[in-house]
């Protein structure tokens, strides 16, 4: 309950922040009308030039796959890593690990918070903007999609918020964690669906983004799939797999990690 | 003093300012190098993508997977030029925030050249190899002639060039509002993502729009489509959108210091 209490409160705190100050929002905005906006237009014209339909998957279906995944990246969630190293390399980590809450929680939430406000404004433009440019494919009208996107979106932000803690806390032994940070983001981008939608991707990177973490942190983007409804509960089951797998480690890494700082004061 | 040997002052001043940009950074070697290959990496990603892209919808507007790996090797280095030996035009908008710009305008060198060699950007140098590595690649792929060999060494100066205008200008936009940051971000958003996109599928208005009005096309697209198709009119017109994005760089950055106000922030800088 405690925890919960603390969660409204930063998530809150974060959300009118971010209201005050919208330059996250116009940065956000301006992002995925330049990634994801260009990038559908490109996937228009091939897919016309192709004759509508590539390995079996309309426009309409992919535009929606590759939204999702511009969507849910607006809500900077791997942003953490970043703060977590800025915080380590600045030494605020010492401060924060001796207040009374989890530092973890408190990190996670405050990325939460920090992405809610510009997530919801992109991601209302951008679901008018589709509607109203190619429609609402079949497989997203019904009660079961929208149940089963939720979970997954639910499963997703928790597995990315892990990857991306696990990516930060490694600051305390490497001197700058951002190359790594790069490959990982690199392979969820690539994993996740991002410029190559993944009912697109050849048999064996089809393999590797369904069975890797990466992949399964961007399942929300295998949701529109008329294939969903067939392999809903061993995606959704992956994805619990890796949160299970990644929380342990992130868990490890943290406790090693605290033994290892210690604060001064003064 | 005449402007030649005005100008070779400031040109020795920059050499001088990245050779010592270059020693610093080098001196974290560990981190040097992990930036450095981390960058490439990362970089790969995109050849990745759009390799099976290009698989995927095979041949589009007359593009293959080869055409892809040198205009990705074309906007990498471009970047990395730009980006490595004069990252401090990045910091440019922060430098505004922050009143950190005062010290550049007490300066008695050139203020651009100031600016960009005030920090340099390790991963940067990742981009210049991987832009390196792929051209060659492509070339070879290609099995280029000697004009095409020549047209590419043309253009890795001329998209470079260009890339140096763009930045200019967009940077300059950061004088005109007080938290500029984001705004320039996003401009620059706008700017590089096209230049990283499979260059055959923009076609019509879109070609246009990103050729002629934001330059993406002109720093990877362009350049690839001219030593494809051995095109000196490509060539003339990248050389000239360059030249134009580059006066009307220099006279948007002079308008707009002139809107600079000191922050008059207590603080001191070396």
């Amino acid at each position: 309950m405690k925890q919960l209490r603390l969660a409204n409160s930063i998530i809150k705190m974060m959300i009118k922040d971010r209201i005050q100050y919208p330059a996250r929002l116009i940065v956000d905005t301006f992002g995925i009308i330049a990634r994801c906006g260009v990038l559908l237009i490109l996937y228009r014209y091939v897919f016309r030039y192709q004759g509508g339909l590539i390995q079996g998957v309309t426009f309409q279906i992919v535009a929606w796959s590759m939204f999702l995944y511009f969507s849910f990246m607006t809500l900077r969630l791997r942003d953490l890593a970043k703060s977590i190293m800025q915080d380590i390399k600045t030494g605020t980590v010492e401060i924060l690990l001796s207040k009374p809450i989890h530092y973890l929680n408190y990190r996670m939430w405050w990325q939460v918070g920090a992405g809610m406000y510009p997530f919801f404004v992109a991601t209302f433009l951008g679901v008018v903007a589709l509607f109203l440019t190619v429609g609402i494919p079949e497989s997203m009208q019904s009660w079961f999609f929208v149940g089963t996107f939720f979970i997954t979106f639910f499963f997703a932000g928790i597995l990315s918020l892990l990857i991306y803690s696990a990516v930060g806390l490694l600051a305390f032994w490497i001197e700058d964690v951002k190359p790594l940070y790069w490959i990982v983001d690199k392979s969820v981008m690539i994993l996740g669906g991002s410029y190559l939608p993944v009912a697109l991707f050849p048999e064996t990177m089809y393999k590797i983004a369904i069975f890797s973490p990466f992949g399964a942190s961007q399942f929300i983007t295998s949701t529109v799939y008329n294939t969903w409804k067939i392999d809903y509960l061993k995606l959704m089951g992956i994805q619990l797999f890796w949160i299970i797998v990644v929380g342990f480690i992130v868990v490890y890494i943290f406790n090693r990690a605290y033994k290892k700082v210690s604060v001064n004061g003064g | 003093m005449g402007d030649r040997d005005i100008m070779k002052k400031e040109i020795n001043f920059a050499l001088y300012a990245i050779k010592k940009n270059i020693q610093s950074s080098a001196e974290l070697r560990a981190s040097f190098l992990m930036n450095m290959f981390g960058m490439i990496l990362n970089n790969l990603g995109f050849i990745i993508l759009w390799v099976f892209f290009a698989k995927i919808a095979g041949n589009i507007g007359g593009w293959t997977a080869n055409d892809v790996i040198g205009m990705l090797g074309f906007s990498s280095l471009a970047y990395g030029v730009v980006f490595s030996f004069g990252s401090g035009l990045r910091n440019l908008p922060d430098y505004i925030a922050s009143g950190v710009f005062d010290r550049f305008m007490l300066s008695p060198k050139n203020l651009i050249v100031r600016i960009a060699t005030a920090s340099f950007d390790t991963s940067a140098v990742g981009d210049i190899v991987f832009g390196f590595v792929c051209i060659v690649v492509y070339l070879f792929l290609i099995s280029a002639t000697l004009l095409q060999v020549l047209l590419s060494l043309l253009f890795v100066f001329l998209s470079s060039f260009l890339f140096l205008a763009v930045t200019i200008s967009i940077v300059s936009v950061g004088f005109f509002f007080s938290d500029a940051s984001p705004v320039t971000q996003s401009l620059f958003e706008l700017f590089i993502t096209p230049s990283l996109f499979h260059g055959g599928a923009f076609q019509g208005g879109l070609r246009i729009f990103f050729t002629f009005i934001i330059p993406s096309l002109v720093v990877g697209t362009l350049p690839i489509e001219a030593i494809r198709d051995v095109s000196i009119e490509k060539a003339i017109m990248v050389g000239f959108l360059g030249m134009v994005w580059f006066v009307f760089s220099l006279g948007l950055f002079g308008k707009a210091v002139k809107k600079y106000e000191s922050s008059n922030f207590m603080s001191f800088g070396v």
